[in-house]
């Protein structure tokens, strides 16, 4: 649901976003907090600025979809819908658990408002491509987002998927690529440099912006910027931190998926961040 | 006519009476039998994707996500086995709507040789949550099994033997997935087979019952869902079990027969098929010799387990 922009709220919500999601992770015992810390400001501006949707009617036929490719961020999705109402906040304190809605990766069978299951990199984005191509032959105006992440982009499928895209003119589709540099065992660039990253998208037929995703301003700038192209599907390249904004692990690999054996540990994270923030549920 | 085209025109068909219903190929449309069957006559519902099959299976859950109906063909191998991830979660485990087509099912690949035949399929696709798996052996078999896949919301596996091959079923024919068909009514021994070889089966039985044995010939259009109740209530009257498939003996339809046996009706089973080893470039009699599983081992089978029957008193 759109909203009008209020820079103190955004950062206040970003901050209660990272707190409640160390928290739901730290109960489950584990968690992908890297991946899912980098999408915050990007994924709270895509449900909060630019997206319609209606937590009401899930399946609304006329909303934008989300495709989060990189499933294992899951978390900020889930943290996004709760906030939008699609769901209850006490369904977060249960990521992981037995019986839970809401498994580790996005899974659209157990969540409203989830439009797309993925938890197997690099398919994604196909999917998207499917549904950008289904929008099209039924003359709707809706958008496709999909945002899939670096490490992710090793996968071949995506460049299948970006092939079919450039070829097919799918400019209902905006995608967004996740660059916080790292992936599970190192940074991108000494594993499987994806560079020149940009250039790649260009050579196969998207039109391709960069940002800081971070940035508050620059994402609405750019996503507004992308909806606008006309003619190719767009490839927006976030520059993020990985895992901004938990001083223990930020910017490391081992943020990918933190261990928290004991309740020491527990603490630990929580008292890392910044701002604490009542918990919701 | 040849498969392939029976495949083109239903889908036409199909797509006439649902506009959802959507044909995709990765550029092997033309040994589908989609185009330009398909492709000429309504191409906004066909989509070539190129030789990228595992965008295919992401771009068919896509489309099925947003209500269409996408029927994806492509060779059996490819059609399975290299997409096995995609079509496990992008398909059956999201649970999307998507109808998989492997066309050249096991020996009919020929030409194509080892790289190409797929003996596997019918296993690992059983293996799946969620999915069903169908093999029709002719023409109107064929064309039901399709109709049923788009009025079903069901993530589903099909084999498509390209060529053209005999007539079995008349036009009544009905196809249910939860339904085997007892092609032949017999009290010896019960012989199963599905797909392709029950285009061999048919007359071998036919043949053993002129010299005074009585095959029960048990044809499973649907190896999942398996009809258990046909099989069970055979193999109690028979108590022999003959299998033949098109595939390795592994997992199959001999694996699904056995599994239900062996905790429903304990019998003693022969599997004819592919013995675990790769295909080659090679005709099908000279397959069907090196693996044994064509009309004349499928009869030998019969017979020997009929001797074997007799020789324990069962």
């Amino acid at each position: 649901m759109k909203e009008t922009f209020d820079r103190d709220k955004f950062d206040q919500m970003a901050a209660e976003w990272r707190y409640i999601m160390t928290d739901m992770m730290c109960r489950a015992g584990s968690g992908h907090l890297g991946g899912a810390f980098s999408l915050v400001e990007v994924v709270m501006t895509l449900y909060h600025r630019i997206m319609r949707v209606d937590p009401a009617n899930p399946h609304w036929d006329e909303r934008d979809r989300l495709v989060l490719s990189k499933g294992h961020a899951a978390p900020v999705l889930y943290v996004a819908l709760a906030y939008q109402g699609f769901f209850p906040f006490a369904w977060l304190k249960t990521l992981n658990a037995d019986g839970t809605r809401l498994p580790s990766h996005a899974d659209a069978r157990y969540v409203p408002g989830i439009d797309m299951t993925t938890g197997s990199l690099g398919q994604g984005l196909s999917c998207a491509c499917g549904a950008a191509h289904a929008a099209r032959l039924d003359g709707k105006k809706h958008r496709i987002f999909c945002i899939i992440g670096d490490g992710e982009s090793n996968e071949g499928q995506n460049w299948e998927a970006a092939m079919f895209a450039g070829h097919h003119k799918l400019d209902n589709l905006v995608a967004i690529t996740d660059y916080n540099k790292l992936q599970i065992d190192d940074f991108t660039d000494t594993l499987l440099s994806l560079e020149p990253l940009c250039d790649k998208w260009r050579a196969f037929g998207w039109e391709v912006f960069e940002m800081d995703g971070h940035d508050w301003d620059a994402i609405h700038n750019t996503l507004t910027a992308a909806m606008a192209v006309h003619g190719k599907p767009s490839m927006i390249i976030a520059h993020t931190i990985k895992a901004k904004g938990c001083c223990l692990v930020e910017n490391k690999p081992e943020s990918h998926n933190i261990k928290i054996p004991d309740q020491a540990t527990y603490d630990k994270f929580l008292n890392s961040l910044k701002t604490k923030v009542p918990l919701p549920y | 006519m040849e498969m392939r085209f029976v495949y083109g025109e239903t889908l036409n068909e199909l797509i006439e009476q649902n506009p959802n219903v959507m044909c995709l190929e990765a550029d092997l449309s033309k040994a589908s039998g989609t185009n330009p069957t398909v492709s000429k006559r309504h191409p906004s519902n066909f989509l070539n994707i190129g030789v990228a099959e595992a965008n295919m299976i992401g771009i068919a859950a896509g489309l099925a996500s947003e209500g269409k109906l996408p029927f994806c063909a492509t060779f059996t191998c490819f059609a399975t086995r290299r997409v096995y991830d995609q079509v496990t979660i992008s398909v059956a485990y999201a649970n999307m709507n998507v109808k998989i087509v492997g066309t050249s099912p096991g020996i009919t690949a020929g030409p194509n040789g080892g790289t190409h035949m797929c003996f596997q399929d019918l296993a690992i696709m059983r293996a799946m949550p969620n999915m069903h798996v169908y093999s029709p052996c002719d023409a109107l078999e064929l064309r039901s099994v399709m109709r049923h896949m788009a009025t079903t919301r069901q993530p589903t596996y099909m084999q498509l033997i390209r060529h053209k091959v005999a007539k079995i079923f008349d036009a009544e024919y009905a196809f249910d997935p939860t339904k085997a068909i007892v092609l032949r009514p017999g009290r010896d021994i019960t012989l199963v087979s599905t797909g392709y070889m029950t285009q061999f089966a048919l007359p071998v039985v036919d043949e053993l019952a002129r010299d005074g044995l009585s095959v029960e010939l048990l044809h499973y259009p649907s190896v999942k869902p398996l009809d258990a109740g046909t099989l069970v209530a055979s193999a109690q009257k028979t108590r022999g079990v003959v299998t033949v498939e098109n595939q390795n003996i592994l997992g199959g339809l001999g694996g699904a027969v056995c599994e239900v046996l062996s905790e429903q009706c304990p019998t003693c089973v022969i599997r004819l098929g592919v013995p675990n080893q790769f295909g080659e470039v090679a005709s099908e009699q000279y397959l069907f010799d090196k693996h044994g599983f064509g009309p004349k081992h499928i009869a030998d089978a019969c017979r020997r387990m009929a001797a074997n029957k007799q020789q324990k008193g069962v």
